[in-house]
Formats: C-alpha cells, sequence, structure tokens
C-alpha cells in the first residue's frame, strides 16, 4: 500500500488548528506562546509543576467507553491547573493516513493481522509516538494524554517499557463498563451521528455497531497488570480500582478528579443577574430593582421556552419521547443572584446557593468611578493593564484568586448530572465560561456576558459546543456592561470577537488603545454561535 | 418537576427575606467510618484527615470508639476481644453506640458546626456497618467507609511495636508482654472480620489494600468526600520523621528587613555548616534515606548547602516552599511598614490569618498554595524541610493540629531543628537547638518593635500568651526570655 509510506503519514499527520475564537473550545488548540495557566499556584523552573516530570496517560477500553471524552475532560482540568498537556487521539492519525472514503483493513486491531495491516498500524502508532515525544522533549510538555483502545496486555506493557525507556513515566487509565445501558447512551450519543448511519433507526445503529465492534476487536483483556500504574473506572466512575506503582502528586488529584467526572451529556447555562437597587455597592448585598425583576422574569421564560424548543426539535428529529434532564439552578449567596432565581423556584426547579461563586472583591475600588481609580490609583492602573488576569487592586481579589476559589465549583460542575443554570456575576460567569471552554486566562478578564444573552454549553465528547440565547425585549440600559462590575479598565463593551493581541502584553499593547468602555453600551450584533464538530467519531 | 428536598433550597418567596434565610451551608456532611483490624494504621488516618480537614478549615473530629469502651475496662485483657465472649461483646456494643450518639449529637450541634466525623474503630462486621450506616441516614448524614487491608506481616508488627504498646490500653506495661497481648486480640478480631464485599457495593467506600498500592473507590457521591478519599490515597503508615528548619540567620534578619533574597549571614552560615551533625543529634536511624526540601530562594538553598554535600541526600526545591510574598512591603523593616503603611500594620494585628499584604499573599494564601506540598510530604519517606517562618509556621500546623487563630503567632526560632515524628495518637515533636546564636524574629500581637511596646495590656496579652502556652505545650522546648522580660530580643522585627 503506497500509503503506508512514512512521509505521507508524516505530511497527513492531524494538523491542530489555531484558536480563531473564543467561541471555540479551546481544547485541541496549540497555544502560539506559553500558556498562561488560569488556576496554577506555582510552577518549577523546568516549567513543570509539582516535581512530577513528565507523564503519558494512556487510555485503555473498546469504543463506546467514553475514552475521548474522559481524555478531553482530563486534559481541560490539567491545563486549568497549569499543567501543560495534549492529547494524542490514535482515531486521528488514523483517519489522516487511511485515505477518505477507504476503510480500515478489516483484520486492523486482530493480533494475527496480516503482514500489511501490522505495518500499517505499527506506522500509524509510530507517527503518533513520535509526536508525543516531540512534545514532550522539546516543547516542554507535561502529559500527553495517548487515546487508543490499547485492547492487549502486551501491548500495554511493550508502551510502557517504550516509554520508560525516554524516561516518561506511564499511566494507564481503562473505561471497563458491563452496564448495557451507557454503552447504548453512548453510541447513541457519539458513535451514530456519522452519515454512515443516516436513514437507520436508532436501535438498529446501535446493535449494528456494536456487532461491528465485537468483530473488529475480537479480543480484549481489561487491565490486570499488576506492574503497571493503572486507574480502572467502571461503569463510568461507580467505581474505580487504582493500582498504584509509583503515583505522583498528578496521578493522584487526576484519580481526585475522576471521582468527580461522569460520562452523561448534559447542558449548563450561564446568566447574569438581574440589577439591583445599591448596584455600585459590593457590600451592601442589595436587592433586585424593579428592572431586576422584570429581567429575572424575562430570562425565566426565555430560557424555558429555549428548553421546550430543543426538546420538540429531539422530537422531530424521531426521538419520540425524548425527555430533557432536570433543571437545577446554581447562585452565588448574593442577595441579588438568589432573587434572581425567583420565578425558577416558583416553578418547582431546585435552587442551590454556593457560597463560593461570590463575586470576584472589588477590595478598595468599591464604589469609584473609573477617573478616581486612575487618580488615585495610578500606578495600580499601569499594573492591572500589564497584567489583568493576576493583578489585584488594594484589598481586591484578581481572576486568579477567583478561579483558585471556584475549584470546588468546578469538580461539582463536572459532577452534576443534571441540567445546569448558573446565575452569577459576571466575574464568576468569566471564570467559569474560561474552563469550559479552554480560554486562553489572558482572555478570561475580556469575555462578555450581556445581559440578554443566555450562555448554552453543550458537551460533546470532543469538544464542547457554546451558543448564546437571545432574550428579548430587555431595556436597552441595563444589557451592555455591568453596572455592578469593577469600575476597572474594560475593553470597549462593543468588541465581541476576541481581543487580538490580548495575550501578548511584551508588545506594549497589554490591552487595546482604543479607549476603555464606550458609554453608549453599541454592540454588534452577534448571530447565535455553533461550532460544527470537526473530528469525526470512529464508526471502526 | 423536580422533587424538593429540604437541604439546599432556597426558602419559599414572596417576602423580601427571599434571600436571608437561604445562606446555609452546601456541603454535605459525612461520617467517615473505619474498617479494619487493629495495627492496620486506622487511628493513624483518623487523626491525620482530622488534621487535614481542620487545617483546611471544615470542622472535623475523630470519635475513638477504644475511648468510651476504656471508660469502663481501662485495661482489658485480650479475651475481652474475643467475639464468643458476651460480656466483652456487650461492652463494645455499648460503647460504640455512646461514640455514634455523641457524633449525632455533634453533628447536630449548631456551635460546633460539625462536617465531618471520623468514626475510629474495627466496624469488622457487616452487621456493624449496616448499623452504623442505617443510623447515619436517618440522621441525614452520608457515610464513608474507609477499610485499611493489610497483610505484610512485618508491617504489622512493626506497627505494633511502634504504636500499639504506646496506647493507653498498655500504659505502663512491658513493651513485649504488650505486643504478645496485642498478636492475642488481633487474632480474636480475624475470628470476626469480614472485609467489605459486593454485597455492600451500595455504600461508599474506599478500600485501601497493602498502604495503598490498590485502592478500590466505590460510589462516591459528592465533592467532599472525593477531596477526602483524594487526600487519604497519600498517606501511609510506615514510620518515618519529618524534620524542618528555618534558614539560617539572613543578612536580612540582621538589618530587620522582611522578606527579599538575601544570603545568609556569619552566623547563618554556621548554622548550615552545623546542620548536618544537629540532624545526626536528632537521631537517623542507620541506612535512612532522607530527602531534602528547599524553597528557591538563596538563604535556604545556602542553609541545605553542607547537608547536601555531606551526605548526598537528594535535593528538591519547591517555589511552594517560598516565603510568604509581603507585596509591596517586601524588603521593608516593620517600623518603615509602620510608618508607610499604619492600617495595613493594624489590619494585620486584627486578623493575622487573613491579613494579606497589598500585592502580597495572607497565610490563608499560603496554606492554599501548600496544598501540594502536604500532599507529597504525605507520600514521602523521611523528609528534612529549610524554609521559611510563615511557611513552617503552616506546616507545622498541620501536623500540630494548632488551631488558624494561633498558628501566625506561633514562635519558630532561628538556628533550631524540628523533628515530628506521626504516631497513631498524634505527632511527636523534639527540638534540637544548634549552640548558635541569632536575632529573634518573633513579634508579638501589636507589638512595634521589642519593648517599646510592652508591656501589653488586658486581652491582648493574654491571647499572646496563650498562643505561647499552645506552642510550648506540644513541643519541649522553652520559651525564650520574653515572658519573664529577661532577654528581650535586641531586633524584633516585622516578621512574616
Amino acid at each position: 500500500m503506497d500509503t503506508l509510506l512514512t512521509a505521507e503519514i508524516v505530511a497527513n499527520s492531524p494538523q491542530f488548528r489555531r484558536k480563531s475564537s473564543i467561541f471555540v473550545d479551546a481544547i485541541h488548540d496549540l497555544p502560539e506562546k506559553a500558556d498562561l495557566a488560569p488556576a496554577q499556584l506555582y510552577s518549577t523552573e523546568s516549567g513543570r509543576l509539582f516535581h512530577s516530570g513528565r507523564i503519558v496517560i494512556i487510555t485503555v477500553g473498546l469504543p463506546a467507553r467514553g475514552k475521548t471524552h474522559m481524555s478531553v475532560a482530563l486534559a481541560r482540568y490539567l491545563r486549568w491547573l497549569g499543567v501543560k498537556t495534549r492529547i494524542f487521539h490514535l482515531g486521528d492519525y488514523r483517519r489522516a493516513t487511511i485515505p477518505f472514503g477507504e476503510d480500515m483493513p478489516d483484520d486492523y486491531f486482530y493480533v494475527n493481522a496480516t503482514a500489511s495491516s501490522v505495518l500499517l498500524r505499527q506506522k500509524i502508532v509510530r507517527k503518533c509516538r513520535e509526536d508525543i515525544y516531540h512534545f514532550l522533549n522539546h516543547e516542554n510538555g507535561q502529559i500527553a494524554i495517548y487515546d487508543a483502545v490499547n485492547p492487549l496486555a502486551s501491548g500495554r506493557r511493550s508502551l510502557a517499557k517504550e516509554f520508560a525507556k525516554h524516561d516518561i513515566e506511564t499511566l494507564f487509565i481503562e473505561s471497563w463498563c458491563d452496564d448495557e445501558k451507557i454503552i447504548e447512551e453512548n453510541v447513541r450519543r457519539v458513535k451514530i451521528s456519522s452519515p454512515d448511519y443516516v436513514s437507520w433507526t436508532p436501535e438498529d445503529a446501535v446493535q449494528h455497531y456494536l456487532t461491528r465492534i465485537s468483530s473488529r476487536i475480537p479480543q480484549f483483556q481489561t487491565m490486570e497488570e499488576k506492574d503497571l500504574n493503572y486507574i480502572k473506572m467502571i461503569n463510568a466512575g461507580e467505581r474505580l480500582i487504582v493500582n498504584n506503582r509509583s503515583f505522583g502528586y498528578l496521578s493522584n488529584r487526576i484519580v481526585f478528579y475522576l471521582l468527580n467526572l461522569h460520562i452523561k451529556s448534559r447542558r449548563t447555562y450561564f446568566a447574569r443577574a438581574g440589577v439591583s437597587v445599591d448596584a455600585d455597592s459590593y457590600k451592601a448585598d442589595a436587592s433586585l430593582s424593579d428592572q431586576g425583576e422584570d429581567y429575572a422574569k424575562k430570562m425565566t421564560e426565555c430560557l424555558m421556552a429555549h428548553r421546550e424548543s430543543e426538546k420538540q426539535a429531539m422530537i422531530d428529529r424521531g426521538e419520540s419521547g425524548y425527555e430533557l434532564r432536570p433543571l437545577k439552578v446554581w447562585t452565588s449567596t448574593r442577595r441579588r443572584t438568589v432573587e434572581t432565581a425567583r420565578y425558577l423556584y416558583e416553578r418547582g426547579y431546585k435552587v442551590r446557593q454556593r457560597s463560593q461563586m461570590s463575586q470576584l472583591n472589588p477590595g478598595v475600588c468599591e464604589k469609584m468611578s473609573e477617573k478616581k481609580i486612575r487618580a488615585e490609583f495610578a500606578d495600580e492602573v499601569a499594573k492591572h493593564e500589564l497584567d489583568p488576569y493576576h493583578h489585584r487592586y488594594p484589598r481586591a481579589e484578581s481572576y486568579h484568586d477567583l478561579a483558585v476559589r471556584l475549584e470546588p465549583i468546578i469538580l461539582e460542575l463536572e459532577r452534576e448530572e443534571n441540567d445546569l443554570l448558573i446565575i452569577a456575576h459576571e466575574s464568576v460567569l468569566r471564570v467559569l465560561y474560561g474552563y469550559l471552554m479552554a480560554c486562553n486566562a489572558a482572555d478570561i478578564p475580556f469575555l462578555e456576558f450581556p445581559r440578554d444573552e443566555i450562555i448554552e454549553i453543550i458537551p460533546e465528547s470532543y469538544q464542547n459546543e457554546a451558543s448564546r440565547i437571545h432574550i428579548p425585549d430587555l431595556p436597552e440600559e441595563i444589557i451592555p456592561a455591568s453596572p455592578e462590575d469593577l469600575k476597572i479598565p474594560v475593553p470597549p463593551s462593543g468588541v465581541v470577537s476576541p481581543i487580538q493581541g490580548l495575550g501578548s502584553p511584551p508588545d506594549g499593547q497589554g490591552t487595546p488603545q482604543s479607549g476603555y468602555r464606550t458609554p453608549s453600551g453599541i454592540r454588534t450584533p452577534r448571530e447565535p454561535e455553533r461550532i460544527s464538530q470537526q473530528h469525526v467519531e470512529d464508526v471502526v | 418537576m423536580p422533587s424538593t428536598t429540604a437541604d439546599h433550597i432556597t426558602t419559599p418567596s414572596h417576602s423580601s427575606s427571599f434571600n436571608l434565610r437561604s445562606v446555609q451551608s452546601d456541603e454535605s456532611r459525612i461520617c467517615v467510618v473505619m474498617v479494619g483490624l487493629p495495627a492496620r494504621g486506622k487511628s493513624l488516618i483518623a487523626g491525620k484527615a482530622m488534621r487535614y480537614l481542620a487545617w483546611v478549615g471544615i470542622p472535623a473530629k475523630v470519635f475513638n470508639v477504644g475511648t468510651y469502651r476504656r471508660s469502663n475496662t481501662p485495661q482489658p485483657q485480650a479475651t475481652f476481644f474475643d467475639p464468643h465472649n458476651e460480656e466483652g461483646e456487650r461492652m463494645r456494643r455499648a460503647a460504640a453506640e455512646s461514640a455514634v450518639s455523641d457524633m449525632i449529637n455533634w453533628f447536630h450541634d449548631d456551635e460546633s458546626k460539625g462536617v465531618v466525623a471520623i468514626l475510629d474503630a474495627t466496624n469488622s462486621t457487616k452487621e456493624r456497618r449496616k448499623w452504623i450506616f442505617e443510623k447515619c441516614r436517618d440522621a441525614d448524614i452520608e457515610t464513608l467507609f474507609v477499610e485499611s487491608i493489610c497483610d505484610d506481616e512485618d508491617l504489622i508488627m512493626n506497627n505494633i511495636l511502634e504504636v500499639k504498646t504506646d496506647s493507653p490500653d498498655y500504659k505502663g506495661q512491658d513493651p513485649e508482654l504488650a505486643a504478645l497481648d496485642f498478636r492475642k486480640r488481633i487474632r480474636n478480631y480475624e475470628k470476626a472480620y469480614e472485609t467489605i464485599d459486593d454485597n455492600e457495593k451500595q455504600y461508599t467506600y474506599v478500600k485501601l489494600i497493602n498502604v495503598g498500592s490498590t485502592v478500590i473507590i466505590n460510589q462516591i457521591k459528592d465533592y467532599l468526600s472525593s477531596r477526602l478519599v483524594y487526600y487519604i490515597q497519600n498517606l501511609h503508615i510506615k514510620p518515618r520523621s519529618i524534620w524542618l528548619s528555618r534558614h539560617g540567620e539572613s543578612e536580612y534578619n540582621l538589618t530587620g528587613k522582611i522578606g527579599g533574597d538575601s544570603n545568609i549571614s556569619e552566623r547563618g552560615e554556621a548554622y548550615a555548616r552545623a546542620l548536618p551533625s544537629l540532624l545526626r543529634k536528632s537521631g537517623v536511624p542507620p541506612n535512612t534515606k532522607i530527602v531534602i526540601w528547599t524553597s528557591t530562594l538563596k538563604r535556604t538553598i545556602q542553609t541545605a548547602r553542607h547537608l547536601k554535600a555531606e551526605t548526598g541526600f537528594e535535593k528538591l526545591e519547591w517555589k511552594a516552599l517560598d516565603e510568604l510574598d509581603s507585596g509591596v512591603c517586601d524588603s521593608l523593616t516593620y517600623e518603615e511598614i509602620a510608618d508607610k503603611y499604619p492600617e495595613d500594620f493594624k489590619a494585620r494585628d486584627d486578623d493575622k490569618y487573613n491579613y494579606r499584604y497589598r500585592g502580597g499573599e495572607s497565610y490563608r494564601d499560603v496554606v492554599i498554595r501548600l496544598e501540594p506540598i502536604i500532599m507529597e510530604l504525605e507520600r514521602s519517606e523521611n523528609v528534612i524541610i529549610v524554609t521559611h517562618q510563615a511557611v513552617l509556621r503552616c506546616i507545622y500546623s498541620y501536623f500540630l493540629n494548632v488551631p488558624q487563630e494561633k498558628s501566625p503567632w506561633m514562635e519558630v526560632p532561628l538556628h533550631t531543628l524540628i523533628k515530628l515524628t506521626p504516631r497513631a495518637y498524634g505527632t511527636e515533636e523534639k527540638r534540637f537547638k544548634a549552640d548558635i546564636p541569632a536575632v529573634s524574629t518573633w513579634r508579638g500581637r501589636g507589638l512595634l518593635r521589642s519593648i517599646r511596646s510592652f508591656p501589653l495590656r488586658g486581652r491582648r496579652m493574654r491571647r499572646v500568651l496563650d498562643g505561647l502556652v499552645a506552642f510550648v505545650g506540644v513541643g519541649v522546648v522553652g520559651l525564650n526570655g520574653f515572658i519573664g522580660g529577661s532577654s528581650i530580643p535586641k531586633y524584633c522585627n516585622f516578621e512574616l
């Protein structure tokens, strides 16, 4: 086969796309410069954290066991912690190597495959592995996630040996499932949306897919290798078995994260709190104003209508009897966020208050005008402009502080199995959105959540998707900025696209030159974003 | 429509008090139930988990069933633990009942605000576990079973000799006889022991097999449990010690400046040279490997230099061990700070634990950044840490359970090596003073500099004394001359 030439494999290997918009989940991005870690607490001189060295996480499990979902979620969390992490999906390499339209050989996964299939397999794996070495050795990477089936113990042992030769630790994570329901749901959700199954009924498609897997990969050995470091996740986190040969800090931390992860798909909505009576005061913790009440009502109606239409759309698509997941509401303990949830509460939805979700503490800048801040804290303003993510005003919190404080919320967010509406201050929404969409930390302080939009985030196994739902008929003056927000330099609120060059203060343009918040609050109209999935799921 | 459970729901609306009654704890309440034969490190794990939780600010308490039983039978014979000994069985059951009922009261007591209780007993039968599970469920408390399984005979015997012969049950008895009796006691437990198995898979549990080399984690249902499991997973029960030392006296110490990255002074260098022999003097078992940890600042690296050269021990530098960042006050003397930032100076005295320097850190911030250090320390065996005053206070407080309001005021003198050895019933502390003079960097609350603000009045003074007494209570060194007023330190810089 001509396609086996290594040169071609190199030419065809997956290209990581560059980040183009903050509305795209950046989890598969290759940042050009050193990442600014959202919640990094400190680093060591090597740039790698916790004296942990370099680790390859190797997934193990048949298709439709949630491996890709787990890899992506884990990468998201590790990057959030500041650990330089990248995912290598072997499937991407396979697809890049086998020409479009051509099937892989039937015996591709067989133990006793033909020579040509073995060769093909080896070449694909080799290219993937070379990329992993390059990332860990030359790009200061700390964790590479190698996402593949790895069905045989012998193969796993030789992988571990191979990486050990390069002084790289291995940690295997197996997704193991004996609950047919979980497997079926997974197949339905991520596997049979492919063009191959267009005219099939979901039931037939699931059956066909599962039969194909078992004929393709007849042999699968669950992990029992006591000499390897592994974590076996049983039935999507119901039980974890940890075989700890030499777990370091990060491996234990990964177990901690996995204990909070599930593979169910659910939506997260973000909404702002309504305007309050004494909006500028942080300490006053005022109640909603009449306009705020009006907003709370309209936001609730809008969300309800949206969910109803989503449900209808699913039923129209042939999923008769489709039910939405129940909705839960989280608010901070601040009065106006709780009061914004009132109409949802009256409709019978559970409302939970989370003390960690209170807004960025503005410190001494509370109630001060921008002009006054500039006059009184000129040096602080200058520092802030250089690093808006880490800088804190006197007695205030930085976004970094807020991110560290929000870590329990992030883990509970992963743990939650119901749809979730988060009503919080813009600063909190920025940080949570930054986590879910893997935003560069430098962009986080500038993310925008105008009051007339509810953000909806839908997790797909390969990446998250964000879209914005417009809340109609709100008075113009409550929409653009946050009246209760910090009166500190922020870019013009008319800016919609990500602000170019924000992350590169060295060129002397730490923040946009074009002035700060425009008083008129004019915004460019925007279409709801929906980014189509670029990664095609494996139909093995 | 979603059902409503009382717990995390806001109160009905309509009134203006819509949000007022709703500020409630969103943490679940958890009873950690230890499971395992004696000498498997249960008390050690229980005690450590309790200290860890307290250290991160979560109210936690250990309920040791043995203590309840002991109040009736202070020093029982092994036969007392024979499951066929009805009298013994009845008394042990009664002890468990009083412990569980005290625990539930503790959870419901508004003053203690209990979040995590740890029930330390063998809880070795399914029947007993079911009983505890139901008791807790009825009281709206989650249960987390933590089973420690160990079949390494050496480790068990070691644990018996190291730990159990210190146990209150054997106070004043011959250690050899005590160990023998204890092995008998274990055999009695073994007769009735049932490990957690698939019939109990509805429970949330963790099984630690042979000191965490295999861990099975089942049905974790909330964040706090996952965090506890994460912590417990890092623990081991092998005997070891941890040594703590500040850096040798620095040039900044001499001039009374705080922070910075200065070199050590001549006397500091003398301490660095004396450190290897001081460590030996503190008692290091033969063939013990110790890892040296320092911060990334010059003064700690210089202090550990000779130790590393003489012993060849491995050394790691941690940014997380760097001194509390004093922001704009870095490299100032206390007098300059009081001059330039009088309000800050006062704010810091009022709440030192939470006070955050402008552009710098608070003690609370330091505790957060030390989390990986604590986890790593728990995973490690023998470690000597050369670091800075504020960081050392935080680490020390973790091991010796010093409350947040006292830890920032603790005195940790220069040129002193502290040896901590974890034991089942607490951490043993020994201090070894190098005979090398150094300035004191300790500043009492309200003190600007040395004698000028002395004496303190009333309540404030008492609080200072409380802090000192607590500090002495766990240590073996005496106070410096401060209380007696005989040798007020000449330099009393504004310490971090």
